[in-house]
């Protein structure tokens, strides 16, 4: 059995305190509440916030913060908790902030290509509302009620990522409250209060609160840019049976910057779900499969497309690859293209065959290297009896994407929890040493990070967030510090 | 007779397979166009995890199942009350967990029975008059007649199958025989029968309740009472009254003989030779074979609340018990066919003169009116609010009247519209078909 969470203190005044500024049923330090709150789908051990709350104003939270800085209590920032890299789980126990309440759409600009939404927008909820204007956003493969917000400013992955760039970078403006307790803005409302539209040419102050996994302020209000929906999708699918040949063709075809995504997935993500334990991929199965989703507004422009893809895929073949046109299995197609998904969203094509655990290395890795660390990562992950299911996407006008391997385990064990946890570091490790970063760090990823770190680069950190967090109460610890 | 109910260990190994993904949080549909929106009654009006949907109910089964959380806290009691077991959560589920969640969540309340904590006091009462007087409204059996005196006033009395034989029983349930609102429901259904001149009879005062209250509150030993009961009354008045269909208008009651009791070891023998049947599935066919025939208009907007019980709750999963096909426990897939979705609509559509709009949350995904699972006699300021929530859904379309086939619902939203002071009133399925039917 995994371990439980060991119990902490709470103290009846605080617990008074936080009802009084949260209201009576905003705050509650029950421990069949704080329970639910201690562990997520990650490999990362379970503990106990001391105390829960739930906001509904920002003026709430300014005062929350302004209480939980003169006590030097932690706070912790939480959405819809979906992450896969522990970030809501509190390292010092202290208030978890559930912030679903603040789930308004404050507005959709439909002719200058932007929205304003809470945290707790969902991604459901703005697809919804954003077709209504036929319009779109990066849609992550995370479940439908996983927050907009949170995965903007944690640098998480949407599928128009070869398009736009990742989420965050669709980031536009923002409103912030600080650990202090300040409400702060960046962005063009900084200026004009109700302009949203860009965080150009003022100095990028959203890279104060984008990537710090919770540990400088809470984002209260998020302008993003959102694009129209062109009418004709154009699905290309090729398999190749090894990912050298894979590498080849995605580098070739993101040239020319046709897609909205370009991803290719090992044989063992491909499958719904990704086997656990460990199986051998047939003997005649192609090893990777690689999905290139373009939306074009017309025909023309569709058929523009499909002619570039046939030259690359001519090309390829010329070389001598082991390219193949090819059919995508059909579910995985489906999830991965019509999104938001109930089908992805970590649930049935990722853990539903291990059982309630999900982790990763996921990273930021230039594509030269996806080769090589996948080969070390498939050695690495089958003596562990793990399914080498990998991903890589390549990003907007560049030669570098996500490189991650999605790893389920059985999560009611502990041996087979510890099992993945020591095969994924040690999968970071290899990423790491060939350059890639990790997004949306678990503290055993932050650790291996910060050992390889320049000392300017910790010594800057250090002094950002002691600046922005005195006291070191928002999310502590997380950044391995 | 033997019980196949499920303790919480024994479902230990599917609430382990719940990812917390927070998928069951919303109801969604990728459409296009895209679809989102709150299922889950308590998560709507608690707002902490925990409360919310079945990623929720995981985590206290996990916090019971490893000593973290006990019944000794009369919070964490409570908690585990406020749900209605609607279901809506699981119909979003796509993992092993699925076909188990309002399994767990009950095994979770027999626990508490059986530590002596639960349920909550109300549901106690409740409980105590199931053994006092076989009904959950403490109400003494000849009240449970009070519904037929419209029948002996009008001088077309309903049969006693007691003693009279008919090949249909109307198994009235008692929130139809005791509660007054609810009793237009039986009297519609009996009215029906009468014009269409089906041979039926009750059980009248000797009707014992079909259990669904006592198991949805965890009380086990009571529900295997009345069960037992029930199934030797259904087998002997097969045998002796020539009974061949039960049908009842209760959503609970068709919920309860159908899915719960087959959790008996001789169900399949006490029930040789008998179908059970909602009123609507009933009607449908009567319908199909030209013997329902709609002579009046209704010129009314109706909308349609599809009731737990009689949609999601019947859902059939398909699950790999021994890992032949997939693995041992893995959830295969989901058969939606006994779910009693088209029917009420078509039997709506049929009726001359309605005009017919649908809310935003429909069939699988029916927003709950707050009234089941116990949560209408445990947290019964809680229902109704959570009922109004419906009926503003209901209003938004711009329906005068809201149908539906459960007199839990009827009466639950039927408050709910009063609480929010809504002009939209709430029929029985049953009510329509009878006014609509010629005298």
């Amino acid at each position: 059995m995994t371990e439980i969470p060991k119990e902490s203190k709470v103290d009846p005044r605080i617990t008074k305190k936080l009802r009084e500024i949260m209201g009576e049923k905003n705050a509650t330090a029950a421990k069949h509440i704080r329970y639910a709150y201690s562990y997520d789908m990650s490999f990362v051990k379970p503990k106990l916030p001391d105390y829960v709350v739930m906001a509904e104003t920002v003026e709430q939270i300014q005062e929350l913060m302004r209480f939980a800085n003169l006590e030097k209590i932690p706070v912790i920032p939480y959405t819809a908790g979906t992450n896969i890299g522990g970030l809501c789980i509190p390292e010092r126990g202290g208030i978890l902030l559930d912030l679903k309440k603040m789930n308004k759409i404050i507005k959709i600009d439909p002719e200058s290509h932007y929205a304003v939404i809470e945290p707790g927008v969902s991604h459901g909820q703005l697809a919804e509302a954003l077709y209504a204007h036929k319009l779109r956003f990066g849609w992550p493969v995370g479940p439908p009620s996983a927050s907009v917000s949170s995965c903007a400013i944690n640098h998480g992955i949407g599928g128009l990522n070869a398009r736009y760039g990742l989420n965050s970078q669709e980031i536009t403006s923002m409103e912030v409250v600080l650990p202090t307790g300040e409400l702060v803005r960046v962005g063009s409302c900084a200026i004009v209060e109700d302009a949203w539209h860009s965080t150009l040419p003022l100095p990028k102050l959203d890279g104060l609160f984008k990537g710090w996994l919770g540990g400088t302020g809470i984002v209260t209000k998020l302008g993003i840019g959102v694009h129209p929906i062109p009418p004709f999708l154009k699905v290309f699918t090729v398999s190749c049976d090894n990912v050298e040949d894979m590498y080849s063709y995605m580098l070739n075809l993101s040239n020319y910057e046709i897609c909205d995504d370009l991803t290719a997935v090992s044989w063992w993500l491909a499958q719904v779900p990704i086997p656990y334990p460990y199986r051998e991929k047939p003997d005649e199965a192609p090893e990777w499969f690689s999905f290139a989703n373009t939306n074009s507004f017309t025909q023309k422009e569709k058929e523009a497309r499909e002619e570039i893809w046939e030259m690359v895929v001519d090309e390829e073949k010329k070389k001598g690859t082991s390219l193949k046109v090819t059919q995508y299995p059909e579910e995985a197609l489906r999830a991965r293209t019509q999104l938001p998904s109930q089908i992805v969203g970590s649930t049935k094509n990722y853990c539903k065959m291990a059982g309630a655990g999900i982790s990763w290395p996921g990273t930021f890795t230039p594509a030269n290297k996806w080769a090589p660390v996948y080969t070390e990562w498939k050695k690495l992950l089958i003596g562990h009896n793990l399914s080498p299911s990998v991903r890589m996407s390549m990003y907007r006008g560049v030669h570098y994407g996500m490189l991650r391997a999605m790893i389920p385990f059985n999560k009611q064990s502990a041996d087979e929890t510890e099992n993945a946890r020591r095969a994924i570091v040690e999968c970071l490790k290899i990423d790491l040493d060939h350059g890639g970063i990790p997004y949306k760090p678990p503290v055993d990823f932050g650790q291996e990070i910060n050992k390889r770190a320049h000392p300017g680069y910790l010594m800057l950190l250090r002094r950002v967030k002691q600046m922005l967090d005195p006291n070191d109460i928002m999310n502590p610890g997380k950044l391995a510090l | 007779m033997e019980w196949n109910i499920s303790s919480l260990k024994d479902l230990e190994h599917y609430f382990w397979r719940c990812t917390a993904c927070g998928t069951c949080r919303s109801a969604y549909d990728f459409g296009p166009p895209p679809f989102t929106r709150p299922i889950c009654p308590a998560g709507t009006e608690f707002g902490f995890e925990g409360y919310y949907s079945s990623k929720g109910k995981a985590a206290f089964a996990r916090g019971i199942s490893d000593g973290s959380l006990t019944f000794d806290d009369p919070e964490f009691l409570e908690a585990v009350y406020k749900c209605t077991v609607c279901g809506g959560c699981q119909n979003q589920c796509q993992v092993d967990y699925k076909p188990h969640i309002p399994e767990v969540i009950e095994a979770m309340r027999r626990e508490a029975v059986k530590s002596g904590a639960g349920p909550m006091p109300a549901q106690k009462n409740l409980v105590q008059s199931m053994k006092n007087y076989n009904n959950p409204y403490q109400g003494p059996r000849r009240v449970r007649m009070d519904w037929t005196r419209p029948f002996k006033k009008a001088k077309t009395p309903i049969k006693d199958i007691n003693t009279e034989p008919a090949e249909v029983l109307f198994y009235v349930g008692c929130t139809g025989a005791f509660n007054k609102i609810a009793q237009a429901v039986p009297q519609a259904t009996a009215r029906i029968f009468q014009k269409l001149g089906v041979a039926f009879g009750i059980l009248g005062e000797s009707e014992v309740c079909c259990g669904s209250t006592a198991m949805r509150v965890g009380d086990a030993e009571e529900f295997k009472r009345v069960a037992t009961n029930n199934l030797e009354t259904f087998k002997t008045l097969h045998a002796e009254k020539g009974v061949k269909t039960i049908v009842t208008s209760c959503a609970g009651c068709f919920r309860a003989i159908k899915k719960d009791y087959i959790l008996s070891s001789e169900y399949n023998q006490m029930m040789d030779g008998i179908e059970v049947l909602h009123t609507v599935q009933y009607l449908h066919r009567l319908l199909k074979e030209g013997k329902l025939k709609f002579e009046k208009e209704l010129p009314w907007k109706v909308t349609y609340h599809d009731p737990c019980h009689t949609g999601r709750h019947l859902n059939k999963f398909r699950v790999d018990n021994d890992g032949s096909e997939l693995w041992e426990g893995a959830y295969v897939s989901v058969d939606e066919s006994e779910c009693l979705y088209d029917l009420p609509r078509e039997i709506i559509k049929a009726i001359p003169g309605v005009s017919f709009v649908e809310m935003d949350r429909i069939r699988g995904n029916s927003y709950c009116c707050g009234g089941g699972g116990g949560v209408m006699t445990g947290f019964t300021d809680w229902a109704g609010k959570n009922a109004g929530l419906r009926i503003q859904e209901g209003m938004e379309t711009g329906a005068e009247k809201m149908v539906s086939i459960c007199p839990f619902c009827y009466f639950n939203l039927t408050e709910g519209a009063k609480r929010i002071s809504s002009n939209i009133t709430l029929h029985d399925l049953t009510e329509l078909i009878d006014l609509a039917l010629p005298d």
